[in-house]
Protein backbone atom coordinates (compact mmCIF):
# COMPACT_ATOMS: atom_id res chain seq x y z
CA UNK A 1 0.00 0.00 0.00
CA UNK A 2 1.17 3.47 -0.72
CA UNK A 3 0.75 6.62 1.26
CA UNK A 4 -2.32 7.33 -0.90
CA UNK A 5 -3.83 4.03 0.34
CA UNK A 6 -2.69 4.55 4.07
CA UNK A 7 -4.10 7.83 4.12
CA UNK A 8 -7.18 6.26 3.09
CA UNK A 9 -7.27 3.48 5.58
CA UNK A 10 -6.89 6.13 8.86
CA UNK A 11 -9.81 8.56 7.24
CA UNK A 12 -11.94 5.40 7.29
CA UNK A 13 -10.67 4.38 11.07
CA UNK A 14 -11.32 8.12 12.40
CA UNK A 15 -14.77 8.13 10.45
CA UNK A 16 -15.59 5.16 12.84
CA UNK A 17 -13.96 6.68 15.90
CA UNK A 18 -15.65 10.05 15.40
CA UNK A 19 -18.74 7.70 15.89
CA UNK A 20 -17.01 6.17 18.85
CA UNK A 21 -16.65 2.54 16.78
CA UNK A 22 -13.30 1.39 17.05
CA UNK A 23 -13.66 -1.66 14.93
CA UNK A 24 -11.77 -0.70 12.18
CA UNK A 25 -8.71 0.87 14.50
CA UNK A 26 -8.73 -2.53 16.09
CA UNK A 27 -8.79 -4.74 13.00
CA UNK A 28 -6.18 -2.98 11.08
CA UNK A 29 -3.87 -3.27 14.12
CA UNK A 30 -1.11 -5.84 13.72
CA UNK A 31 -0.76 -8.29 16.39
CA UNK A 32 2.98 -6.88 17.10
CA UNK A 33 1.67 -3.53 16.95
CA UNK A 34 3.52 -1.20 19.48
CA UNK A 35 1.58 2.04 21.06
CA UNK A 36 3.42 4.71 22.89
CA UNK A 37 1.86 7.55 24.43
CA UNK A 38 4.62 9.59 25.50
CA UNK A 39 5.57 11.37 28.48
CA UNK A 40 5.97 9.89 32.36
CA UNK A 41 2.54 9.61 33.16
CA UNK A 42 0.68 6.74 34.50
CA UNK A 43 -0.82 6.17 31.34
CA UNK A 44 2.42 6.46 29.85
CA UNK A 45 4.88 4.15 27.97
CA UNK A 46 5.19 1.53 25.53
CA UNK A 47 1.85 -1.12 24.82
CA UNK A 48 3.56 -3.98 22.52
CA UNK A 49 0.78 -6.16 21.57
CA UNK A 50 -2.25 -6.01 20.17
CA UNK A 51 -3.20 -7.87 23.40
CA UNK A 52 -1.56 -5.37 25.66
CA UNK A 53 -3.44 -2.95 23.51
CA UNK A 54 -6.78 -3.69 24.24
CA UNK A 55 -6.04 -5.02 27.63
CA UNK A 56 -3.92 -2.47 29.23
CA UNK A 57 -4.63 1.07 27.47
CA UNK A 58 -8.39 1.23 25.62
CA UNK A 59 -9.86 -1.04 28.55
CA UNK A 60 -8.80 1.15 31.23
CA UNK A 61 -9.01 4.09 28.90
CA UNK A 62 -13.18 3.02 28.52
CA UNK A 63 -13.15 2.15 32.38
CA UNK A 64 -12.94 6.28 32.60
CA UNK A 65 -15.57 7.73 30.33
CA UNK A 66 -18.77 7.18 30.32
CA UNK A 67 -19.29 6.56 26.71
CA UNK A 68 -17.09 4.71 24.14
CA UNK A 69 -14.44 6.89 23.51
CA UNK A 70 -14.87 9.79 20.52
CA UNK A 71 -12.12 11.52 18.67
CA UNK A 72 -12.52 14.04 15.79
CA UNK A 73 -9.80 13.94 13.10
CA UNK A 74 -8.88 17.15 11.94
CA UNK A 75 -5.73 16.38 9.62
CA UNK A 76 -3.96 13.71 7.79
CA UNK A 77 -0.23 13.60 6.52
CA UNK A 78 1.14 11.19 4.46
CA UNK A 79 4.26 10.14 3.62
CA UNK A 80 5.40 6.65 2.71
CA UNK A 81 4.84 4.23 5.54
CA UNK A 82 3.85 7.26 7.85
CA UNK A 83 0.06 9.17 8.60
CA UNK A 84 -0.09 11.79 10.96
CA UNK A 85 -3.32 12.30 12.45
CA UNK A 86 -4.07 15.58 14.24
CA UNK A 87 -7.35 14.98 16.28
CA UNK A 88 -9.05 16.46 19.21
CA UNK A 89 -10.87 14.34 21.82
CA UNK A 90 -14.55 14.74 22.59
CA UNK A 91 -15.68 12.67 26.25
CA UNK A 92 -17.11 13.01 29.22
CA UNK A 93 -15.47 11.04 32.25
CA UNK A 94 -17.33 9.06 34.86
CA UNK A 95 -16.55 11.75 37.19
CA UNK A 96 -17.89 14.01 35.19
CA UNK A 97 -15.29 16.17 33.91
CA UNK A 98 -14.82 16.96 30.35
CA UNK A 99 -11.92 15.04 28.16
CA UNK A 100 -11.44 16.54 25.26
CA UNK A 101 -7.37 16.02 24.96
CA UNK A 102 -5.35 16.79 21.73
CA UNK A 103 -3.73 14.93 19.61
CA UNK A 104 -0.87 14.12 16.89
CA UNK A 105 -0.82 10.52 16.60
CA UNK A 106 2.02 9.39 14.30
CA UNK A 107 0.76 5.68 12.11
CA UNK A 108 3.06 3.49 10.83
CA UNK A 109 1.82 1.50 8.32
CA UNK A 110 2.85 -2.05 6.26
CA UNK A 111 0.90 -4.64 3.93
CA UNK A 112 -2.03 -2.32 5.32
CA UNK A 113 -1.83 -2.72 8.49
CA UNK A 114 -0.86 -0.74 11.80
CA UNK A 115 2.33 -1.60 13.02
CA UNK A 116 3.07 0.88 15.54
CA UNK A 117 1.40 4.09 16.81
CA UNK A 118 3.11 6.97 18.84
CA UNK A 119 0.53 9.45 21.09
CA UNK A 120 1.36 12.52 21.50
CA UNK A 121 -1.20 14.52 23.51
CA UNK A 122 -1.57 16.66 26.32
CA UNK A 123 -0.37 14.34 29.12
CA UNK A 124 -1.00 17.34 32.32
CA UNK A 125 -4.87 16.52 31.05
CA UNK A 126 -4.48 12.79 31.52
CA UNK A 127 -2.77 13.08 34.60
CA UNK A 128 -5.38 15.88 36.05
CA UNK A 129 -8.42 14.05 34.64
CA UNK A 130 -8.13 10.21 34.14
CA UNK A 131 -8.02 7.98 37.27
CA UNK A 132 -4.47 6.27 37.85
CA UNK A 133 -4.07 3.63 34.60
CA UNK A 134 -3.79 0.90 37.36
CA UNK A 135 -6.39 1.48 39.35
CA UNK A 136 -8.55 1.34 36.24
CA UNK A 137 -6.93 -1.73 35.18
CA UNK A 138 -7.71 -3.43 38.45
CA UNK A 139 -11.16 -1.95 38.42
CA UNK A 140 -11.39 -3.52 34.76
CA UNK A 141 -10.17 -6.88 36.13
CA UNK B 1 7.99 24.72 -3.19
CA UNK B 2 6.93 21.45 -2.59
CA UNK B 3 7.22 18.55 -0.10
CA UNK B 4 10.71 17.41 -0.74
CA UNK B 5 11.93 20.86 -0.66
CA UNK B 6 9.98 21.63 2.49
CA UNK B 7 10.98 19.25 4.08
CA UNK B 8 14.83 19.70 2.95
CA UNK B 9 14.57 23.74 4.48
CA UNK B 10 13.28 22.17 7.86
CA UNK B 11 15.88 19.77 8.06
CA UNK B 12 18.08 22.15 7.47
CA UNK B 13 16.62 25.20 9.85
CA UNK B 14 17.19 22.75 12.80
CA UNK B 15 20.64 21.80 11.60
CA UNK B 16 21.97 24.90 11.90
CA UNK B 17 19.95 25.05 15.34
CA UNK B 18 21.63 21.49 16.04
CA UNK B 19 25.29 23.93 15.38
CA UNK B 20 24.48 26.64 17.49
CA UNK B 21 23.23 29.20 14.40
CA UNK B 22 19.34 30.03 15.23
CA UNK B 23 19.19 32.61 12.72
CA UNK B 24 18.27 30.61 9.79
CA UNK B 25 15.05 29.57 11.78
CA UNK B 26 14.02 32.98 12.78
CA UNK B 27 15.05 34.04 9.39
CA UNK B 28 12.03 31.52 8.01
CA UNK B 29 9.81 32.99 9.75
CA UNK B 30 7.16 34.43 8.19
CA UNK B 31 6.13 37.94 9.47
CA UNK B 32 2.59 36.91 9.96
CA UNK B 33 3.51 33.50 11.72
CA UNK B 34 0.85 31.53 14.23
CA UNK B 35 2.12 28.97 16.54
CA UNK B 36 -0.03 27.31 18.61
CA UNK B 37 0.96 25.39 22.15
CA UNK B 38 -1.34 22.54 21.79
CA UNK B 39 -3.16 21.56 25.00
CA UNK B 40 -5.06 23.16 27.98
CA UNK B 41 -2.23 23.64 30.64
CA UNK B 42 -0.57 26.92 31.13
CA UNK B 43 1.93 27.01 27.88
CA UNK B 44 -0.77 26.32 25.27
CA UNK B 45 -0.90 30.25 24.04
CA UNK B 46 -1.16 30.86 20.85
CA UNK B 47 1.57 33.54 19.35
CA UNK B 48 0.67 35.44 16.70
CA UNK B 49 3.58 37.39 14.50
CA UNK B 50 6.88 36.48 14.16
CA UNK B 51 8.32 39.33 16.86
CA UNK B 52 5.77 37.95 19.17
CA UNK B 53 6.70 34.28 18.89
CA UNK B 54 10.61 35.50 19.33
CA UNK B 55 9.99 37.41 22.57
CA UNK B 56 7.18 35.72 24.41
CA UNK B 57 7.91 31.89 23.44
CA UNK B 58 11.13 31.98 22.51
CA UNK B 59 12.86 34.81 24.35
CA UNK B 60 11.24 33.50 27.40
CA UNK B 61 12.21 30.10 27.18
CA UNK B 62 15.64 31.93 26.65
CA UNK B 63 15.52 33.20 30.84
CA UNK B 64 14.47 29.95 31.96
CA UNK B 65 16.82 27.54 30.09
CA UNK B 66 20.75 27.42 30.01
CA UNK B 67 22.84 28.11 26.65
CA UNK B 68 23.42 25.78 24.04
CA UNK B 69 19.77 24.58 23.73
CA UNK B 70 19.12 22.26 21.19
CA UNK B 71 16.15 20.37 19.77
CA UNK B 72 17.10 17.00 18.15
CA UNK B 73 14.98 15.90 15.21
CA UNK B 74 15.08 11.93 14.72
CA UNK B 75 11.74 12.06 11.60
CA UNK B 76 10.21 14.08 9.47
CA UNK B 77 6.90 12.98 7.31
CA UNK B 78 6.24 15.90 4.70
CA UNK B 79 3.34 16.31 2.55
CA UNK B 80 2.01 19.08 0.45
CA UNK B 81 2.57 22.36 2.53
CA UNK B 82 3.46 20.63 5.96
CA UNK B 83 6.19 19.05 7.15
CA UNK B 84 5.96 16.93 10.52
CA UNK B 85 9.01 16.71 12.60
CA UNK B 86 9.64 14.40 15.61
CA UNK B 87 12.00 15.40 17.90
CA UNK B 88 13.61 15.01 21.48
CA UNK B 89 15.20 18.31 23.17
CA UNK B 90 18.45 18.81 24.55
CA UNK B 91 18.58 21.35 27.59
CA UNK B 92 18.84 22.34 30.61
CA UNK B 93 16.90 24.89 33.22
CA UNK B 94 19.20 27.53 34.18
CA UNK B 95 19.54 25.97 38.07
CA UNK B 96 20.86 22.87 36.02
CA UNK B 97 17.73 20.56 35.38
CA UNK B 98 17.47 18.50 32.61
CA UNK B 99 14.65 19.11 30.22
CA UNK B 100 14.60 17.08 27.76
CA UNK B 101 11.07 17.07 26.25
CA UNK B 102 8.90 14.41 23.40
CA UNK B 103 7.73 17.08 20.41
CA UNK B 104 5.90 16.57 17.35
CA UNK B 105 6.08 19.82 15.64
CA UNK B 106 4.07 20.51 12.34
CA UNK B 107 4.67 23.13 10.11
CA UNK B 108 3.23 24.94 7.25
CA UNK B 109 5.11 26.53 4.64
CA UNK B 110 3.97 29.17 2.47
CA UNK B 111 6.74 30.41 -0.02
CA UNK B 112 9.50 29.03 1.47
CA UNK B 113 8.14 30.86 5.19
CA UNK B 114 7.05 28.94 7.77
CA UNK B 115 3.25 30.44 8.21
CA UNK B 116 2.08 28.19 11.27
CA UNK B 117 3.42 25.92 13.96
CA UNK B 118 1.58 23.42 16.06
CA UNK B 119 3.09 22.14 18.87
CA UNK B 120 2.39 18.58 20.64
CA UNK B 121 4.95 17.69 23.69
CA UNK B 122 5.06 16.33 27.04
CA UNK B 123 2.88 19.11 29.29
CA UNK B 124 3.38 17.18 32.33
CA UNK B 125 7.06 17.53 32.08
CA UNK B 126 6.73 21.36 30.72
CA UNK B 127 4.94 22.55 34.01
CA UNK B 128 7.02 20.16 35.91
CA UNK B 129 10.11 21.45 35.32
CA UNK B 130 9.89 25.07 33.49
CA UNK B 131 6.80 25.33 35.93
CA UNK B 132 3.73 27.60 34.61
CA UNK B 133 4.06 29.79 31.52
CA UNK B 134 4.64 33.49 32.63
CA UNK B 135 5.82 34.86 30.01
CA UNK B 136 4.30 38.45 27.98
CA UNK B 137 1.53 36.58 26.42
CA UNK B 138 -2.14 37.72 26.89
CA UNK B 139 -3.10 34.71 29.07
CA UNK B 140 -6.23 34.07 26.98
CA UNK B 141 -5.64 30.06 25.46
Amino acid sequence: MNAIDNKQLLQRIFEGLANRDGTLLVESMADDVCWRVIGTTNWSGNFSGKVAVMRELLAPLRQNLVQRSRTVAQRFLADGDFVVVEARGDNETRRALPYNNTYCFVFRLSGGKIREIIEYCDTDLIARVLDNRGGAVAAAG
Amino acid sequence: MGAVENRMLIERLFASAAAGDRKPFADHLADDVVMRVTGQYSWSQTFRGKETLLRDLYGYLGTLLADGRKTIPHRFIAEGDHVVMEAVGDMRTKAGVPYNNEYCLIYRLKDGKIVEIREYCDSTLTEAVLGPYRGPAAPAR
